[in-house]
């Protein structure tokens, strides 16, 4: 409940922050429907060719391709902004400050900052999803609720990806370019992760869980999730946040401070 | 002039190796989207019986190797580093100097390029391996491919210059990079081959820039059109390198008495 509290304090004052700018804000957005709607017109134009792509007709790539959004929208509207500010903490010492706080160090630090415009970006992933159910399925109160389910999962799996890899700034310090390589294959979501050959297909599922974290919503709000899968799906969640926090934690050991 | 870019050279050079683990994922981000589609075209291909239009998986896997290169060689970053010169008022000491900024880019560029094409080749290799790519081209596409992919990278270096003064104006030129970026998506071969885009958008396609600088090279070098359209194409390429050439020029002399600097 206290988290809960910090965590609209962050995201107010962080709100505050970003109306200061209004013609910036106005253009990010413009800039964003710009971007969602070229992506569905690249999916428009695949689907001018065929009726299916590997088992997924036009309305279950629409859903991915919005499910892709939120996910994406998720990790640029608090992971990408806080994990960017707790590297730099690391570099330069300044992450005592949130040590020494009364509160888990770990949530102080990666949920801290946020990028309010983002929700826009979310905002137009559902619009997109929204457009493509129609021509999926009929939506009962299962596959919303598989759904809801598999996005949290997604948001999760990434957020533990996350942790996992900005750990190393503890022992390397300058580790932007392994962020910026996570940040490029977030970009092969936009395509069922069964579309691509063995080897990269293997990745996006196991190490960089990308494409897990997009396709296995689209298919439970499509109603091709059955509960095993969402099992298997929740407990790999539930390890995979923990392994990463505790990963995160035995970094925070070799974190020496600014003048130690 | 040529001790000039003879001295530029070296220091890019030498800038260049303090970056290796950068360049190589740079180099990364010119591959990823191309395989992107690539998986895409051969899964629609796939449900299509193994063929889309005139292409089959193993031509779309050479299209998109094609496209990875010369979207390696012919693109530059230069509008969003150009945005942050204005913004910090970097450029001041630029425009003072007896050289016009744009030479200091154009080093940057070729040395940045000559660095990751040996990588950039391997990788390749790796992905036409994978994909089982075949390329049709034969002598005479690949002796046009070189002119072709030169104008392309002038043509997308001219046009990045041209985004990127904006930045005098709006001293934000984000969106405005963003906006073309976005066109290029659709129109410059990225999303699926110029032959494949459905109709108006294939003739809008052939009448603006973007496809000029990446999708003809390829094209050219996959050896999916034949020599005459071939050298038209380039002559159409030579064209638009003319036309941002000039209206560089008049933009830039506008632009620079715009710029103030920070403090002004």
């Amino acid at each position: 409940m206290r988290y809960l509290r910090l965590l609209a304090l962050f995201f107010r004052t962080e709100l505050a922050y970003e109306l200061e700018y209004r013609t910036n804000l106005a253009l990010e957005l413009l800039q964003m429907v710009v971007i969602v709607t070229t992506s569905v017109a690249a999916v428009l134009v695949l689907f001018n060719y065929t009726t299916v792509l590997n088992g997924w007709d036009l309305g279950a790539m629409l859903v991915l391709l919005g499910c892709f959004y939120l996910v994406q929208g998720f990790g640029e509207l608090v992971l990408q902004p806080s994990f960017e500010k707790f590297m730099e903490h690391v570099r330069l010492g300044t992450l005592d400050f949130a040590l020494l706080k009364p509160a888990s160090a770990q949530f102080l630090v990666t949920l801290r900052h946020f990028q309010v415009v983002q929700l826009a970006q979310m905002g137009l992933g559902a619009v997109v999803v929204i457009a493509g159910l129609p021509r999926v399925s009929t939506l009962g109160p299962a596959e919303a609720a598989t759904f809801v389910i598999a996005l949290v999962c997604g948001f999760t799996l990434i957020y533990a990806l996350l942790l996992a890899l900005s750990t190393f700034a503890f022992w390397f310090v300058r580790i932007d370019n392994l962020m910026a390589i996570y940040w490029s294959f977030l970009d092969a979501g936009r395509f069922p992760v069964d579309i691509y050959p063995g080897w990269l297909r293997v990745t996006l599922s196991s190490a960089v869980p990308i494409g897990v974290a997009v396709t296995v919503p689209a298919q439970a709000i499509s109603g091709r999730l059955d509960l095993i899968g969402l099992g298997l799906l929740v407990v790999g969640t539930i390890a995979a946040f923990f392994l990463a926090s505790w990963f995160w934690r035995l970094g925070l050991r070799s974190y020496t401070g600014a003048s130690a | 002039m040529i001790d000039v870019y003879r001295a530029l050279f070296v220091g890019q050079i030498q800038a260049a190796s303090q970056y290796r683990v950068q360049s190589i994922l740079w180099m990364l981000f010119a591959v990823i989207r191309p395989v992107i589609f690539l998986a895409a075209w051969v899964a629609v291909a796939g449900a299509q019986g193994g063929r889309v239009g005139s292409y089959d998986v193993r031509d779309f896997a050479a299209y998109y190797v094609a496209l990875s290169l010369v979207a390696n060689l012919a693109t530059s970053w230069n509008s969003y580093e150009f945005e942050f010169e204005i913004r910090m008022g970097r450029l001041s000491p630029k425009l003072l100097r007896p050289l016009h900024p744009i030479h200091y880019a154009v080093v940057e560029n070729i040395v940045w390029k000559m660095t990751t094409i040996i990588p950039m080749l391997v990788v390749l290799g790796f992905i036409a391996a994978t994909f089982d790519a075949r390329f049709r081209s034969t002598p005479a596409h690949l002796a046009l491919f070189v002119p072709s992919v030169v104008l392309g990278a002038a043509l997308a270096f001219l046009a990045g210059w041209v985004v990127a003064t904006t930045a005098f104006w709006t001293t934000r030129v984000h969106a405005v990079a963003t906006l073309w970026d976005r066109a290029a998506f659709i129109f410059a071969g990225q999303i699926a081959p110029l032959a494949l885009l459905p109709g108006p958008l294939q003739t809008i396609a052939l009448v603006l820039p973007f496809g000029y600088m990446l999708g003809v090279p390829a094209e050219i070098l996959q050896g999916a059109v034949d020599v005459p359209t071939a050298i038209l194409l380039i002559a159409v390429q030579a064209v638009w390198v003319g036309i941002f050439y000039a209206l560089l020029q008049v933009v830039w002399r506008v632009g620079v008495r715009q710029y103030t600097g920070v403090g002004a």
